[in-house]
């Protein structure tokens, strides 16, 4: 007799005291998530960052799923310089596991989750998953004078969603406290937020720059951390307009789900949406 | 000789669960108090002598407040029915203040004035306000079966009255017979609803527990070696716990019950390994529900 839980084992996520740890302070840095196979978005983000005088750039995982060529994504990163963590789709791409552990529970989000995934580990090579599943979980450094912690999902879970509307303060003091940062960067949801507390700790939601953020432009958004001396943390949105027409065409060659491919061309969000809560879904067009 | 000794010695230790943190505060502010009789209801609640008690308003906040210095996740709101408190809107408002909330309604009592209401406590909380409406079949004469004489029109004009003004309530159905040929229950649910003009559906599909006015039907016992097999940490025992009269239990299904009763006063005591000792925990075990919107 088995459950249906035996098939979605996930193994707790601690904080390992052998997670990469910057040894110099930064002033300002570049952070992006949720690559999702989007090239373009990718070359788009990092021309962009460069331009911006950062001393480092990081991303938080989930290098495939939803777009097309996944392969396309590590040489990027690589040429790019950029300090990765593993997101919930390297996890499962990398080790080969039968779904993408995104976290979803309705079926009809776990059906296109699946096509995502089924065409992700398909055409990821070897190499490349090796690469995945050697990423690390967690990332520390220190920005300004302050310790931050990069995650996925969440400090204590790869594939948790914090979402602006559903993290209380509560909530957010206490992943704080464990995670012994004063600010903590996160993706795995879409949708990028930041909250300052009022004992002056951060968390930052960074946003993803595979898909568009369901707010009806086609445009994908990364974040800009910069901590002068004496000055408050500054947190920048910014958005990153790329050549989404290609990427469109390139999908539909490649038989990806015309649903996906709306979503590119329109930025409203067509799938994946029932893990939204009430009020992030009452903003996107579905 | 002692003949009980083989036996016991045969019998293969429950699972017991670890705790890994508060996510889940389930309050179950009206008890078993409710305006309707289902037959399937996991407490059978009822209008008439219910058997557990409802919260006053100092003690739900009571516990919202612990709940939130613990850094709880989310906060759930049931019963019975719970818009029979006669406090509910402040108490939905005061749980909003601290954490994002949930009521679980059968929708009978959101008329236009509650509707208002409550979109007027979504409006300026800081977190997200979800209601869920129960409803369990999209067919009116087989629901009403279940639910009630007159429960599928009033759900389903809840459901639309709390659409109207951007609540996006979330409709909730028990499987209550898992067997029927052609379409599944979740995607008739959803055509019921685009066809009532709810443009974005949101549908829960929760199994049929062998508690409340199903005890006996089913369920069994989870064993630890069964638990090896599978994460233990999305059984919600291991994040949630619910407060009704009596004090603190391991869960929201088996919330009220004199075994599921949590020996200790406070939260924080609370959070300790759980013994799957239930025959429903098997539900949980089997299907990996969680009683959490998402």
């Amino acid at each position: 007799m088995s459950g249906l839980l035996a098939d979605r084992r996930e193994l707790p996520q601690r904080l390992s005291v052998t997670e990469p740890i910057e040894p110099h302070p930064f002033r300002r840095i570049a952070v992006f998530g949720g690559v999702y196979s989007n090239a373009h978005a990718l070359a788009a983000t990092l021309a962009d960052a460069r331009s911006r005088d950062v001393d480092a750039i990081f991303c938080l995982g989930d290098l495939g799923a939803f777009g097309p060529h996944p392969d396309r994504v590590v040489p990027l990163l690589h040429d790019g310089g950029v300090r990765a963590i593993q997101g919930n789709y390297d996890l499962a791409v990398g080790q080969g596991h039968p779904d993408c552990g995104c976290g979803y529970t309705d079926p009809r989000d776990n059906h296109f989750a699946r096509l995502s995934y089924a065409y992700t580990l398909a055409h990821t090579s070897t190499a490349n998953r090796r690469f995945m599943a050697a990423l690390p979980a967690h990332r520390r450094l220190t920005l300004g004078e302050s310790p931050a912690l990069l995650c996925h999902g969440s400090p204590r879970a790869i594939s948790e969603f914090l979402w602006e509307s559903t993290t209380p303060d509560g909530l957010l003091r206490r992943l704080l406290d464990d995670a012994r940062a004063e600010i903590i960067l996160c993706t795995h949801s879409g949708l990028k937020w930041h909250r300052r507390l009022a004992d002056g700790r951060h968390l930052v939601n960074v946003g993803v720059i595979g898909r568009p953020e369901n707010d009806g432009t086609t445009h994908v958004w990364y974040t800009l951390l910069t901590a002068e001396p004496g000055r408050a943390l500054a947190v920048e949105f910014v958005p990153v307009a790329y050549d989404h027409d290609t990427l469109a065409r390139e999908m539909e060659a490649e038989g990806l789900p015309p649903e996906f491919v709306e979503t590119v061309r329109t930025g409203w969000w067509t799938t994946c949406l029932e893990v939204l809560p009430a009020r992030e879904r009452a903003r996107g067009r579905f | 000789m002692d003949a009980s000794a083989p036996t016991a010695a045969l019998t293969p230790p429950l699972a017991t669960v670890p705790f890994r943190h508060l996510t889940a505060l389930w309050v179950q502010v009206t008890g078993t108090w409710c305006n309707l009789q289902c037959v399937h209801c996991i407490n059978a609640s009822g209008p008439r002598d219910p058997w557990l008690a409802s919260l006053d308003a100092p003690t739900v906040r009571r516990w919202i407040t612990e709940a939130a210095a613990l850094g709880v996740k989310e906060i759930y709101v049931t019963g019975g029915e719970p818009f029979l408190h006669p406090e509910i809107l402040p108490l939905l408002g005061f749980a909003l203040a601290h954490a994002p909330t949930t009521v679980l309604t059968n929708g009978t009592l959101i008329d236009a004035p509650m509707a208002e209401g409550l979109a007027a406590l979504a409006a300026g909380a800081p977190y997200s306000l979800e209601v869920r409406v129960s409803l369990d079949d999209p067919e009116r004469t087989r629901n009403d079966a279940i639910r009630g004489r007159g429960a599928f029109d009033r759900a389903l004009a809840a459901i639309r009255r709390l659409h109207a003004r951007g609540l996006l309530p979330i409709l909730t159905a028990t499987e209550v017979e898992t067997a029927r040929p052609g379409e599944g229950l979740y995607d008739r649910l959803r055509r019921l609803l685009l066809d009532a003009g709810v443009s974005k559906p949101r549908v829960k599909i929760l199994p049929l527990f062998p508690v409340g006015r199903v005890a006996g039907h089913g369920g069994g016992r989870v064993t630890a070696e069964m638990l090896q097999s599978v994460d233990p940490g999305r059984l919600q025992c291991s994040e949630s716990r619910a407060v009704a009269a009596g004090g603190i239990y391991v869960c929201p299904i088996l919330s009220g019950l004199p075994e599921a009763r949590m020996p200790v006063a406070s939260l924080a005591e609370s959070l300790t390994p759980t013994p799957l000792s239930h025959p429903a925990c098997l539900v949980c075990w089997q299907t990996g529900a969680s009683c959490r919107n998402g």
